[in-house]
C-alpha cells in the first residue's frame, strides 16, 4: 500500500470517528470505566501493599545479651548477627540508654524512681533493636539469633510475624484476582462494544469487498478508530485517576494514621500505561471484532 | 471475456442452484439474463464475481481460471468489473464525489488522479451538479447512476449490472439502460440481470434466460441456428 493510500485510510479512521459519533461515544465511555476500575484496584493493592511493607519494617525484635556481658563482646554479637542473610537492621542499645528510655517512659526525669539503678547497678542487659528483611522466614533467623554465644534471649514475635505473613500474602492474592477479572471483564466488554459497532457498519464492509477492497484497506481506517478511541480514553481515564487519588489522599491522610503512597512522581508513566492499554485494547478488539466479517464474502455479511 | 464450461452449483445446505451450465460471453457484448427467482441468477453472478466457488465445472472470467484463484487474488479479481445492485449499496454517509473516489483509493490512485476522474464520470452520468449530496438527498434514479459511476471509475473491461432498474422508476430504467447502452458502444463488456421483459423488448440484445438452475433460452444461440438453416 502505497503511503497516499494510507494517509487516507487515517483520514477515514478519524473521519468514522466522528460519522459514528454515539458509538464512539459509547465506547470511550466502556474504556474509560474499564481503566478507571482497573487502574484503582492495582492502586488499592499497591497502597495495602506498601502499608504492610512500613508495618513489617516498624516491627522490630529485642535481642538481649547475657548479664554481665562487657560491651565489647555486645558489639561483636552485633556484628555477628549482621551478618546473617535475613538482617535488615541492627541497632545496637547499651543498657544505660534503655534504662534512660524507661526513665523518659516513667517521667521520671531526675531519676529519683530508678535512682540506684543507674551506672553499675543497671539491671537491664545490653540489647540489639533487630529488624528483618522478610517477617515469614521470623522462625529460621530467630533460631540463628539464639546460636550466637552471648544471646540470653530473644522476644517471641513468631505469632504477630506469622499473622502480618499471611495477611500479606492473602491482599496480594486477592488483589491479583481482583485485577484478573476486572480486566477480562473490561476486554468482554470492549470487544462486544466493537461488534456492536462493526454489526451497524457491515453494509460498509461488504460494498468496500464488492468493489475490490483488500482486506487491509477496510481493516485499517477500524485500527486507526479503535487505538484514538483508546488513546482518548486512556487520557481522560488517567486524569480522572489521578485527581480522584489526590482529592483521596488528603481526605485520608486527615482522618487516618495510614499514609497513601504518592503516585505523582509515577503520574507520567501512569497516563502513558493508560494510553498504551486503551491502544492495545482497540487496535487488538478492532482487529479481532473485524475478521468474522472479513472471512465472509458479498451478501452473507449482512445476511441478504 | 466469461466461459461457463459445464458449470454445477449445489449449497451446502443441498440446493441445486446451478446444473451443468455452459455459456460463452465475448468482448464487448451486452447480455440480458433473464429467469424467475429462484432459477438461479443470482449464483450465475456470485460465481462471476467470486463470492461463491463452483462445485464443478470451470469459469474463465478476464482470461482468469476461477478455480485456480487464490483468496487473497479476489480483491485484484474484482477492480477488472465494475458492479451494479439492485439496492445501490451507497455507503449513506459519504458525499456522492466520496462513494464514487472510494473504489478509486482501493485501487492506490493518487489524489491527483482522482480530483481528475470522478468530475468525469459524474457527467457521464449527469451528476456533476449533486457530488457534494449525500445518497439519501437523491432520487432512486440518480442513487443508481452513482452506483453506475463508481462500477465505472476505475474503467473495468466487464460491467455485472444486477436488477439495476428493480428499485427504481419505471420511466427511468430506460434511462439507466440507455446508459448502460453507451458504455457498451464504448466497448465495455455488460452483463445485465433483469425481471422487466419491457426492457428486454425494447433493447433488442443477446438474451439468456435461466431456469431452474439450466439456461433454457439464448437468443445468440438460436440466431446461429437460423444461420444454419
Amino acid at each position: 500500500m502505497r503511503i497516499n493510500g494510507l494517509g487516507y485510510l487515517m483520514k477515514e479512521g478519524i473521519k468514522n470517528i466522528w460519522n459514528n459519533r454515539t458509538m464512539s461515544f459509547a465506547s470511550v465511555g466502556v474504556l474509560i470505566s474499564c481503566l478507571l476500575l482497573t487502574g484503582a484496584a492495582v492502586l488499592f493493592s499497591y497502597n495495602i501493599d506498601s502499608a504492610m511493607k512500613t508495618l513489617e519494617g516498624n516491627n522490630s525484635v529485642r535481642v538481649y545479651m547475657t548479664q554481665d556481658l562487657p560491651t565489647l563482646s555486645a558489639i561483636k554479637v552485633g556484628e555477628e548477627i549482621k551478618k546473617l542473610d535475613n538482617i535488615e537492621a541492627c541497632e545496637f542499645v547499651p543498657k544505660d540508654d534503655a534504662i534512660q528510655q524507661y526513665m523518659d517512659i516513667l517521667g521520671d526525669k531526675d531519676g529519683t524512681m530508678l535512682q540506684g539503678m543507674t551506672g553499675k547497678e543497671n539491671p537491664l542487659p545490653d540489647a540489639f533493636k533487630v529488624s528483618f528483611k522478610d517477617l515469614s522466614k521470623y522462625k529460621e533467623t530467630a533460631a540463628q539469633i539464639q546460636k550466637i554465644s552471648g544471646v540470653a534471649s530473644i522476644n517471641d514475635y513468631s505469632d504477630v510475624a506469622q499473622k502480618l505473613t499471611n495477611l500479606d500474602r492473602m491482599i496480594t492474592m486477592v488483589g491479583f484476582w481482583i485485577i484478573l477479572l476486572l480486566s477480562l471483564v473490561s476486554l468482554f466488554i470492549i470487544s462486544n462494544t466493537i461488534r456492536v459497532t462493526m454489526f451497524s457498519r457491515r453494509v460498509e464492509i461488504s460494498i468496500m469487498k464488492s468493489v475490490g477492497a483488500t482486506n487491509w484497506f477496510i481493516r485499517v481506517p477500524f485500527i486507526v478508530e479503535g487505538m484514538i478511541i483508546g488513546i482518548l480514553s486512556g487520557l481522560i481515564s488517567s486524569l480522572i485517576l489521578l485527581l480522584l487519588y489526590d482529592k483521596m489522599i488528603t481526605s485520608i491522610t486527615s482522618i487516618m494514621m495510614f499514609s497513601p503512597v504518592d503516585i505523582q512522581p509515577l503520574a507520567w508513566s501512569i497516563t502513558l500505561a493508560f494510553i498504551l492499554a486503551g491502544m492495545l485494547f482497540g487496535a487488538v478488539g478492532g482487529v479481532i471484532s473485524i475478521s468474522k466479517y472479513l472471512k465472509k464474502e458479498g451478501g452473507e455479511i449482512v445476511g441478504w | 471475456m466469461i466461459e461457463f464450461q459445464n458449470v454445477s452449483k449445489t449449497y451446502s445446505n443441498g440446493t441445486k442452484a446451478l446444473k451443468d451450465v455452459n455459456l460463452k460471453v465475448d468482448k464487448g457484448e451486452f447480455v440480458f439474463i433473464v429467469g424467475s427467482s429462484g432459477a438461479g441468477k443470482s449464483t450465475f453472478l456470485k460465481l462471476i464475481m467470486c463470492e461463491e466457488k463452483a462445485s464443478e465445472g470451470e469459469i474463465t472470467v478476464n482470461g482468469r481460471r476461477l478455480s485456480t484463484l487464490r483468496k487473497r487474488d479476489v480483491p485484484y479479481m474484482r477492480r477488472t468489473m465494475g458492479i451494479v445492485f439492485q439496492d445501490f449499496r451507497l455507503i449513506d454517509n459519504m458525499t456522492v464525489f466520496d462513494n464514487v473516489a472510494f473504489a478509486m483509493h482501493i485501487v492506490g490512485a493518487t489524489n491527483r488522479e482522482i480530483h481528475k476522474r470522478v468530475p468525469y464520470i459524474l457527467s457521464l452520468v449527469d451528476l456533476q451538479n449533486k457530488a457534494m449530496c449525500h445518497p439519501a438527498e437523491l432520487s432512486g434514479g440518480e442513487q443508481q447512476r452513482v452506483g453506475l459511476a463508481r462500477a465505472l471509475i476505475n474503467n473495468p473491461k466487464l460491467i455485472i449490472a444486477d436488477e439495476p432498474t428493480g428499485n427504481i422508476d419505471p420511466a427511468l430504467s430506460f434511462e439507466i439502460v440507455d446508459l448502460l447502452n453507451e458504455i457498451n458502444r464504448r466497448g465495455t463488456t455488460i452483463l445485465m440481470v433483469t425481471h422487466e421483459h419491457s426492457l428486454v423488448k425494447h433493447f433488442h440484445r443477446r438474451v439468456v434466460e435461466i431456469h431452474g438452475g439450466s439456461i433454457v433460452a439464448d437468443t445468440a444461440l438460436q440466431k446461429e441456428a437460423r444461420h444454419e438453416d
